[in-house]
């Protein structure tokens, strides 16, 4: 039944595609199908073409990539590029040491900055979403407020904070202000969340006795695992793409975000683009590989934490 | 007790990071502030003055207005492109979608430097592909020769990257529109493109305020792209840049401030302006 009633489906597709341009022309199915389908194509360009440049770009021979015409593929395809990056042969520029260890600052300084927000963000918007208490308002107000204060407002103070504090380039600076940077959306994200969570869920748990404390860590938390991943990926995919605070607040390879790393390869110019390409295809592989897997957290929190 | 307990991490953070540094910003605007030449001393609104003395600096202004209207008109009318062709459910919609998100996830600096690389004037592609289009006779330098076409190009990478943005927040807003209003027109005679303008648009203003909102403060910010594919140079410097400048390179923080401050207030009279504006005319319709 099931192949009868598709193979009738496709035999109709098919009269109506090969009726389409002699019969209803341009108003009918076809055409419109073949309108989303440019549509569709157009849009995918727009998003990855650079995207393929910079492989493509990264994957040619130096000859390959500086040629005019340009050469829309690899020809041919080669890894020296990314051996070099790594210190495996080639002319590497002083790249290889530089770059993994950068990746590395990335990861700390994303990583942690990720952790601590989430956690204190957590608790805040618990607070705000479930308890009663004094000044609640004022507080989540002057809390959200803070999200449309630009980084104008707290440049030159955050720096000039740190360094009385003797903590400029180190991780516990860029992840302090990074973690203040990223407090108020990931609660904006998980108030939302919270409140989205029926409360009989937690009643039950005050009946059986519980404090609001375990309620919060045995209850609410588990439930509200959805929401947690998608302000931590923002959270994480924020700290990756940081620059201009850690271009302050950074001065060696001890502490510099491979944001800064790439930034000072391409200001020098004599970096070769098959190289800065291969550099910026790392530098991007870990928040782009992210990104398509927990898309569907990154979509939830970007809609949480902006419609309402 | 617990609540205070709960909020005191929050409340340690945003008052040390956040609120402190605004109040100091906020005062010392009007300070004499030198670290490498002190004493600190107030001077007034010799901050000020300074700033609209200084060519480089009221070039940057006008550039970022620039900025601002191309990326937010830009984006917002990309990302509602986006948006109502990505809203009927088909398959590989996902995988679309989640390809479409991609720009806003990268960093910002690795984009433009991906960028500086198409634009490149002796073996960019943008060139190639115009070249083979007969549209240019020969390859061109497109940065740092004409002001407007550099802010353009440069605005671009930026609208390639938060576009996303718009396009997800549209989208989201487009699917709560119940179905049979729809119908409903299209039983009544309407076209698709009628529909969109008399349904979808106007139910769609909110999330279209919050779309220009989240646009004007990350183009009135703009920084990476311009240090990347600009420089320092005056002729495509944003106030960012210039705030850079004049605090870390030139070490005047005063001005710094002075001009942080500026900024400031500049992005919350705007985002409150077209909030005001875009939800209103939401609740008229």
């Amino acid at each position: 039944m099931a192949a009868a009633g598709s193979s009738g489906r496709t035999a109709r597709a098919l009269t109506r595609v090969v009726a389409g341009p002699a019969g209803r022309a341009l108003s009918g199915r076809p055409a419109r199908a073949l309108g989303r389908i440019v549509t569709i194509a157009l849009i995918l360009l727009w998003s990855l073409f650079p995207i393929y440049w910079a492989l493509n770009t990264s994957l040619s021979t130096l000859s390959g990539a500086d040629s005019a015409p340009a050469h829309y593929f690899p020809s041919p395809l080669v890894a020296t590029s990314y051996r070099a990056v790594f210190g495996i042969g080639g002319a590497g520029y002083g790249i290889s040491g530089q770059l993994g260890r950068s990746l590395l600052n990335s990861a700390i300084e994303s990583g942690a900055a990720m952790i601590l927000t989430v956690v204190i963000a957590i608790f805040a918007a618990y607070a705000f979403a479930r308890l009663q208490f004094r000044f609640k308002r004022a507080i989540f107000a002057s809390v959200l407020a803070t999200l449309l204060l630009p980084a104008y407002a707290t440049l030159i103070p955050l720096y000039r904070i740190m360094a009385s504090l003797g903590l400029v380039n180190t991780y516990i600076a860029v992840v302090l202000v990074y973690v203040s940077g990223f407090l108020p959306l990931a609660i904006w994200i998980l108030y939302n969340y919270f409140n989205s969570i029926p409360r009989e869920l937690e009643e039950a748990a005050f009946v059986d006795g519980a404090s609001p404390m375990r309620t919060l860590l045995r209850v609410v938390i588990p439930v509200a695992r959805p929401g947690i991943a998608a302000a931590a990926i923002i959270a994480f995919l924020l700290g990756w793409a940081q620059f201009l605070f850690p271009l302050i607040l950074t001065s060696d390879l001890s502490t510099q975000p491979v944001t800064v790393i790439v930034a000072a390869l391409n200001q020098q110019r004599i970096v070769p683009f098959t190289l800065l390409m291969a550099c910026g295809v790392l530098a991007a592989a870990v928040p782009g590989v992210l990104a398509l897997v927990l898309n569907r957290y990154i979509v939830q929190g970007i809609t949480a934490g902006s419609v309402k | 007790m617990l609540p205070y307990i709960l909020l005191s991490p929050l409340v340690v953070f945003i008052g040390a990071l956040s609120f402190v540094p605004t109040a100091v910003t906020t005062v010392e605007a009007f300070f004499r502030v030198m670290p490498l030449d002190p004493p600190t001393r107030f001077i007034g609104l010799g901050n000020f003055r300074a700033l609209f003395a200084d060519s480089a600096i009221t070039t940057s202004w006008v550039n970022t207005a620039v900025y601002v209207v191309v990326g937010v008109v830009l984006s917002v009318v990309l990302g509602t492109a986006i948006a109502v062709a990505l809203k009927r459910r088909f398959r590989m919609r996902g995988v679309i979608l989640a390809l479409v998100i991609l720009p806003w996830a990268l960093p910002a600096v690795v984009e433009a430097v991906i960028w500086s690389w198409i634009y490149n004037p002796t073996f960019g592609v943008m060139n190639s592909v115009l070249h083979s289009a007969h549209v240019i006779g020969g390859y061109h330098l497109w940065l740092g020769l004409d002001r407007w076409l550099t802010i353009l190009l440069i605005e671009i990478v930026q609208v390639w990257q938060i576009t996303p943005l718009s396009a997800i927040i549209i989208l989201a807003a487009l699917q709560s529109i119940p179905l049979d209003l729809y119908e409903a027109a299209r039983v009544d005679g309407a076209g698709p493109v009628q529909s969109f303008w008399r349904i979808s648009l106007p139910l769609i203003r909110p999330a279209l305020a919050i779309c220009t909102v989240e646009a004007l403060v990350l183009s009135l910010n703009i920084f990476d792209q311009v240090y990347v594919l600009n420089g320092i140079a005056p002729l495509g410097s944003s106030v960012m840049l210039q705030t850079y400048v004049t605090a870390f390179q030139n070490l005047n923080f005063g001005g710094g401030y002075a001009l942080s401050l500026l900024m400031t207030l500049a992005t919350a009279l705007l985002s409150m302006a077209a909030l005001a504006l875009l939800y209103r005319r939401a609740e008229a319709v």
